[in-house]
């Protein structure tokens, strides 16, 4: 290849394995280099399950303690699921504020497969700076859980996949009416009666997202049960819920962009 | 028609979509409208536009604000979906195959970063060379010289967001052409740079259309970028086309120069009076009488001295002044919008 050659005339193709390796590369990159925005996520969640924590025994004493190991399950899924939320439904709109979502629609691949890939770059983000909350978390009150990282791993996974799909929801409306992220980050108190919901009194509850994964992840990480022991109507639904509601938000986000290229606005910040 | 200019699952690979269909033009656009809103809040910001453009060529879109160049812009690039018309780059109809169509194209649009001020500029390059289909590593070659000609050199590992503004611009240019897409469009490339960037950046747009055949679509309110770089002139107002030719064309084609006439017998009474009669450009006091430039066509310059005869006003002086694309470009959009009134961008 001669220096004059242009990079069209090389024809040296990326197909999706050099995809998938720039788009999981730029997140990595802006991961470590600006850490600033993680570690002040971290800090954020400490401070507040340490207001639940002390304000929590200052008011309610025993039973607080009764209940420690679920409030720090469903507190770690919290910080999961706001940080995938946020993350996405944020990202999308800097894509949007950027022009860069713009660039992302008129290439070969498209914007799709490239935000999938931020998305799941995202849960993996989510995942390490929620463990250190969940670490930090431990220590602090001096509790014990049952960490099967494989079961975890799959069980939150899925869990705050459902959770991806708001948010690519959420970034659907942002690119439609721009600057409404601070209202649509209201949604994630949202999160917290979904993660308490009592599937076992209303069983159609499960359907919503996060509520069964919070269960199984309950059940997972304070009674021990591993991934094989849950049937497989509870496996089931839980991929159902975390796939359903994935496909369901990327929708919303596709029609969101479709009628914003109609309506021109699609950059219009 | 719109509907189908979405992009939908086609089952080509960027690879194979980097072919071109052989002596079709870079673009060629057919009947592309667009209409904003309903009933009589309806605005139409593009109407029936049609134009070729050849392969290798730089071509200048103009035109007043909300004369529509870009919703055209963006209606060709499918990020906002026309109402009718045909877009075909290189021979690729982008409704039927907007894919291979993407693998043609890039832009850099105004008004917007265009790329990632977190990453390094060398990163950028790579990033948008990937999703443009392009291996990065095949082709870090192109991308030093890229730096190289844009004269970034030094800041290729410096983040982008750490930039003077000017410098930002050209890493967005660069990023652009960091995927070797064979037709780009520009709008605006030169906002915020400063002279000397400006004829840097103008000389590489010349290089990349003489040498790699790239086709250049180039909007700018710089008349100067638009006079000295572009092969061909397109003019919009009102949502089409008021003019299209070669720069050179276009001015052999105006009646309309000015004349700068210098006289100590101009005083406050005349000056009025001339303005009245003709369209004066400017008036510059001088001690005694003044310096004014009359707009005229044909053979308005007889009129305006017969004028200052009958007044007995002396020119010393009078220079007849070469229209410009500006001068040009005001003739054409002032007859054309005043009629009908504006439009939205």
């Amino acid at each position: 290849m001669s220096a004059s050659q242009s990079p069209a005339e090389s024809r040296r193709t990326a197909g999706y394995p050099k995809l998938i390796k720039a788009v999981l590369y730029r997140e990595y990159l802006i991961f470590v280099r600006y850490p600033a925005n993680a570690i002040g996520g971290i800090f954020i969640s400490l401070f507040f399950f340490g207001v639940l924590f002390f304000g929590g025994q200052v008011l309610s004493g025993q039973a607080l303690d009764d209940s420690l190991e679920g409030i720090i399950v469903g507190y770690f899924l919290w910080t999961l699921s706001l940080g995938a939320y946020q993350s996405i439904s944020n990202d999308i709109g800097s894509e949007v504020q950027w022009g860069t979502l713009e660039r992302h629609i008129m290439t070969p691949f498209g914007f799709a497969p490239v935000a999938l890939l931020k998305g799941a770059a995202k849960v993996v983000r989510t995942f390490i700076t929620s463990v250190v909350v969940l670490g930090v978390m431990l220590l602090l009150t001096g509790t014990t859980l049952a960490l099967n990282v494989l079961t975890t791993v799959v069980i939150a996974t899925l869990s705050v996949l459902s959770v991806l799909g708001l948010g690519f929801a959420a970034g659907g409306i942002t690119v439609l009416y721009k600057r409404i992220g601070n209202w649509l980050n209201l949604l994630q108190f949202l999160f917290i009666p979904l993660i308490s919901a009592p599937i076992f009194e209303q069983p159609l509850l499960r359907i919503l997202p996060l509520a069964h994964g919070s269960g199984l992840l309950q059940r997972a990480m304070v009674d021990g049960t591993r991934l094989w022991q849950f049937s497989a109507v509870e496996l089931a639904t839980l991929v159902a819920v975390a796939f359903g509601y994935l496909f369901g938000g990327y929708i919303i986000f596709q029609y969101a962009t479709r009628r914003a290229r109609r309506l021109g606005v699609l950059g219009d910040y | 028609m719109s509907e189908r200019l979405e992009q939908r699952g086609e089952s080509v690979t960027p690879d194979e979509g980097r072919e071109t269909e052989s002596r079709a033009p870079a673009l060629a656009v057919d009947g592309v409208s667009k209409t904003f809103g309903d009933g009589e809040d309806a605005v139409t910001a593009v109407d029936d536009v049609s134009f070729d453009i050849e392969s290798g060529s730089i071509v200048g879109l103009l035109g007043p604000n909300g004369a529509g160049k870009t919703t055209l812009i963006k209606s060709i690039l499918g990020m906002v979906l026309p109402d009718e018309g045909t877009v075909r780059l290189n021979g690729i109809d982008i409704r039927e195959r907007p894919r291979a169509a993407y693998a043609q194209v890039d832009a850099m649009l105004e008004g917007a970063r265009n790329d990632y001020w977190r990453l390094t500029v060398r990163e950028n390059l790579r990033y948008f060379s990937t999703v443009a289909g392009v291996d990065p590593d095949a082709v870090a070659n192109q991308h030093q010289r890229l730096l190289e000609q844009l004269e970034l050199t030094d800041k290729a590992d410096t983040a982008v967001r750490d930039l003077s503004r000017g410098m930002k611009q050209k890493v967005s240019l660069a990023s652009v052409l960091a995927g070797g897409a064979s037709i780009v469009f520009l709008d605006e490339p030169t906002l915020g740079l400063d002279v000397e960037s400006s004829r840097t950046l103008q000389t590489e747009l010349r290089r990349l259309a003489t040498e790699q055949d790239i086709t250049v679509v180039l909007s700018s309110h710089d008349m100067d970028v638009i006079e000295t770089v572009c092969d061909r002139v397109l003019i919009m107002s009102d949502g089409t086309f008021v003019a299209d030719d070669s720069v050179e064309e276009l001015l052999r084609s105006t009646d309309v120069y000015g004349v700068r006439v210098v006289s100590s017998d101009f005083d406050d009474d005349l000056l009025s009076a001339l303005q009245n009669a003709f369209e004066v450009r400017s008036v510059e006091r001088l001690s005694p009488g003044a310096r004014v430039e009359v707009e005229t066509e044909g053979d308005g310059i007889y009129e305006l001295m017969d004028w200052l005869r009958t007044r007995d006003v002396t020119p010393e002086r009078v220079r007849t002044v070469e229209p410009g694309l500006e001068d040009l470009f005001l003739d054409l959009t002032d007859r054309a919008v005043q009629p009908t009134g504006g439009s939205l961008e």
